[in-house]
């Protein structure tokens, strides 16, 4: 079959309410239209937001018009969290690149004992099914070496960078970070981003 | 997380990623609109908190958080009527609100421009019901239309402007989510001065739609809408695109859809796209009927063009196949997507779908269940904390009639306080309701927003009939649902202006309530309690209302001025050596910052999570929750 749009790239990032998903979506698409490329994002805003699961979707290229990444259409799905990753795999196109943080946070039905947090192995085994392209690394690990949790984002960014799979140069993504955040906050996100890059470069 | 700021920008030709939202914002200034009074409401909430950094930079702007919705109506169209552009914005449920003024506003028309924006919500992500408003406007006789993008959120703003001057109307303007929460390039354009004060010009016997008046009105809107249709036929808002033997009729985010999966699917068609989708160019569409022999509709929710398209084939006598939702083709329920239309597509024209969806879903299928993670109340919600004790005050056996807002998520155990729910407001009504026909305590609860915005003729109805109900009103200090806006509560206007709060309390004595008490969550769990339980055997034992306060502002809220402020408080944690794995706080608690560590056994706090508000402290029976020294 022919995909008449393989000029585009699409991206769905999924994570849980207050990670930062929105934002690395925003700044993302933002450092892609700098570049001059067209792009469309896809919020998910308000009730959907209070610590649930969150999905954003970026789409850059001549062929996106809509925001949506239905099922088997997706280049590249980044995870902030092994059972949000999992949660979405469907979107995968085949051969598609996964890019997923082993950083867990555990859901309050897990805690509560009311449901339980698949094994490790066994959340691969199922992404696995999907495609073999899987980079996995402790975002949360490197956010905090940087200097804080809230950089989480920034180490997902720069991973993004690190597949080579997005037309954004690592030098117009650093320009929106410093751009994008408060002065104080530069060093640490700056951090997370090139250590981000630079681990999934590493996996590659 | 465009800034505000950079939506005031006189710069025509820039280009920003804009959110739909933030497009409506900036058309704002370029329509030259003068006054804009909205209610907040996902998924249209971004419009409100932009243009109210931007109203006190913009010169002779004014911009309101009114009350509700009716009251942002009202207000708005008494503007466009003294002769100002004007705008009012809403989510579906709120033009159910504001349905009142709505109907009389097309009777009387506005001088200058109104638009009324609908944010409908298809899917429900953040809404109680996915109604579609589209029917709004063929019942009330008012012109509207329908962007299908960001883009031509700003753009067709502009043009629903001049067509409400055209012809004296007020103008519907429908979005949906995925259009509202959607981010494209928006190029800028140019910003008008705005008019100064304008000077009302008496017109009673066209303003007050009393029946005599009404009487003339009523036939007068109905020419108002025919001569609106003359303008749909040849607007290029309503344009056709592509050739082929196929025709597809759409409108709104759909179309994007319906030109993505032509591509990926290779196939010719041709497409009419509606923007102007009341009243529709029916010789329009009449004419692209007759040139196909098969139509496809392609709208979400309602058979609203599509039941318009087979009206007219009917009285025109075209024969013509139209299929849509009455066959079975597409569904009334949920959003769409290039699948949803490819799918169909393929069914109709008897092809295979560009990928086996059928065998992805196979697949998924089969990976093993995956724990849900439903939205819940933050780490540190004050909410968690007054629910926690109105629970154990009632020993979950009270009736607990809810409300709307982050606090309806108490819905979810091991919390489970929230039994009935309609709309804004009616927690206290339904209590009224339900503390006549049973004997059972009734314990409500109301945010203080809702308190504000529909609150009041419930609490006046349960003073006056004294019915034994409590209310307990959640005053976080803000709307956080929708992101957090100010109300009369806050002692914040729509302008940025302090003026002096309204008083929960206050207000409550001052309709009437006896028994009126603030309360402070984080004070003391065990003194919550207490006043939980004396309240309802106040209502009981004095047949009236009796209300609490219970006052602590939204946790995102205090989290965001510490981090502002880089003040960093003393930790809480679990100790372990303490702590017997008797997991009571997780289960009565359910804070998403405490889990058990599979490795230990035994409960953690993730610092990175928890917002300090110290609640579990009184939760765990061991003591084994502790705080850093200073
Ligand atoms: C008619 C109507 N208008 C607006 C909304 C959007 N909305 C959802 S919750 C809410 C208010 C939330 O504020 P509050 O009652 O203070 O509770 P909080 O979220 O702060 O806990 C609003 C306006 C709605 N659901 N229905
Ligand atoms: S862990 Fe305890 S102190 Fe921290 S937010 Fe949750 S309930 Fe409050
Ligand atoms: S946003 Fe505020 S009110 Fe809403 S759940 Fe979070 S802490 Fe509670």
């Amino acid at each position: 079959m022919v995909r008449n749009n393989s000029n585009t790239i699409s991206i769905a990032i999924s994570g849980v309410g207050g990670q930062g998903v929105l934002t690395l979506a925003e700044i993302l698409a933002k450092t892609a239209l700098a570049e001059g490329l067209n792009v469309r994002v896809g919020e998910i805003h308000g009730m959907a937001q209070r610590g649930g699961h969150v999905v954003c979707t970026i789409r850059i290229g001549d062929g996106a018009k809509g925001p949506v990444i239905d099922a088997g259409t997706a280049d590249l799905l980044v995870g902030f969290e092994p059972v949000e990753t999992l949660r979405e795999i469907h979107l995968i196109k085949k051969n598609g690149c996964v890019v997923m943080s082993s950083h867990v946070q555990y859901p309050v039905a897990v805690s509560m004992g009311q449901a339980e947090y698949p094994t490790h192995e066994s959340i691969l085994r199922s992404i696995g099914e999907f495609t073999d392209r899987v980079i996995e690394f402790d975002a949360m690990d490197i956010a905090l070496k940087s200097g804080s949790s809230y950089a989480l984002n920034m180490v997902m960014f720069g991973a993004i960078l690190g597949t080579g799979l997005v037309p954004i140069s690592k030098d117009s993504a650093l320009r929106a970070i410093r751009e994008s955040f408060p002065k104080r906050f530069e060093k640490i996100n700056i951090d997370a981003a090139e250590t981000g890059f630079s681990t999934v470069k590493s996996c590659l | 997380m465009a800034k505000p700021q950079e939506l005031l920008e006189d710069n025509p030709g820039k280009t920003l990623l804009l959110l739909a939202n933030e497009a409506i914002a900036r058309g704002v200034l370029e329509a030259g609109v003068r006054l804009v009074a909205l209610y907040p409401g996902t998924p249209s909430s971004e419009i409100g908190n932009n243009l109210t950094v931007m109203a006190p930079h913009i010169p002779n702007f004014y911009f309101e958080f009114s009350t509700n919705e009716k009251v942002a109506l009202e207000v708005a169209g008494a503007a466009a009527i003294a002769g100002v552009r004007s705008m009012m914005v809403c989510k579906g449920p709120g033009l159910n609100v504001a349905a009142d003024p709505f109907f009389s506003l097309a009777y009387v028309g506005v001088r200058a421009g109104m638009i009324i924006i609908v944010a409908d919500d298809p899917s429900m992500w953040s809404s109680q019901n996915e109604n579609d408003s589209r029917y709004y406007a063929l019942m009330g006789n008012m012109p509207m239309m329908e962007p299908s993008d960001p883009i031509e959120a700003k753009s067709m703003l502009l043009e629903a402007y001049k067509y409400s001057e055209m012809f004296e109307l007020p103008v519907l303007f429908r979005t949906t989510t995925r259009v509202n929460h959607t981010r494209a390039p928006v190029t800028f354009g140019r910003i008008p001065t705005l008019p100064q004060k304008v000077e009302f010009e008496k017109e009673p016997f066209r303003f007050v739609p009393i029946p005599s008046v009404a009487r003339t009105r009523h036939p007068w809107l109905l020419k108002q809408v025919e001569k609106a249709r003359e303008v749909s036929e040849t607007s290029p808002l309503n344009f056709t695109e592509g050739e082929g033997e196929l025709g597809i009729i759409t409108c709104g985010v759909s179309y994007n859809y319906v030109r993505e999966s032509l591509v990926e699917m290779d196939i010719q068609a041709e497409i009419l796209k509606l923007g102007i989708t009341h009243p529709i160019p029916e010789k329009k569409i009449i004419a692209f009927l007759c040139k196909h022999k098969r139509v496809v509709i392609v709208e979400e929710l309602e058979p609203f063009i599509e039941t318009h398209t087979r009206r007219l084939a009917q009285l025109h006598d075209v024969s013509v196949e139209i299929l849509g939702k009455e066959q079975g083709y597409f569904s009334r329920v949920g959003e769409y997507s290039p699948r949803i239309v490819m799918e169909a597509l393929c069914r109709i024209i008897n092809c295979n779908t560009p990928i086996n969806w059928e065998e992805i879903d196979d697949r998924a299928r089969k990976i093993p269940e995956i724990p849900p993670r439903p939205p819940l109340l933050c780490a540190g919600c004050p909410h968690r904390a007054t629910y926690y004790a109105i629970r154990a005050a009632t020993r979950g056996k009270a009736i607990y009639p809810s409300d709307i807002g982050c606090y309806t998520l108490s819905i979810a155990p091991p919390l489970e306080t929230a039994d009935i729910l309609f709309d804004m407001g009616s927690s206290i009504t339904t209590a009224c309701g339900l503390s006549e026909v049973t004997d059972q305590d009734v314990v409500a609860t109301i945010g203080d927003s809702t308190f504000f915005a529909s609150g009041l003729p419930g609490i006046v109805d349960a003073v006056y009939n004294q019915h034994r109900i409590c209310l307990v009103v959640l005053d976080n200090r803000t709307t956080a649902m929708t992101g957090h806006q100010p109300h009369p509560g806050t002692g914040i206007t729509g302008m940025q202006k302090k003026v002096q709060a309204l008083d929960i309390e206050e207000v409550c004595k001052g309709l009437g309530v006896k028994y009126v008490k603030t309360v402070y969550p984080f004070e003391s769990i065990a003194g919550l309690v207490g006043e939980v339980r004396e309240m309802v055997k106040w209502a009981r034992d004095n047949h009236s209302p009796a209300v609490l306060v219970s006052k602590e502002p939204c946790a995102l809220l205090t989290a965001a001025d510490r981090r502002r402020e880089g003040i960093v408080l003393p930790k809480y944690y679990v100790e372990s050596e303490t702590c017997n794995a008797c997991k009571r706080c997780l289960n009565r608690l359910s804070c998403p910052a405490m889990y058990m560590n599979p490795e230990t056994e035994k409960a953690v706090i993730d610092e990175t999570l928890c917002n300090l508000c110290g609640t579990c402290i009184a939760v765990c029976p061991q003591g084994a929750i502790k705080r850093e020294a200073e």
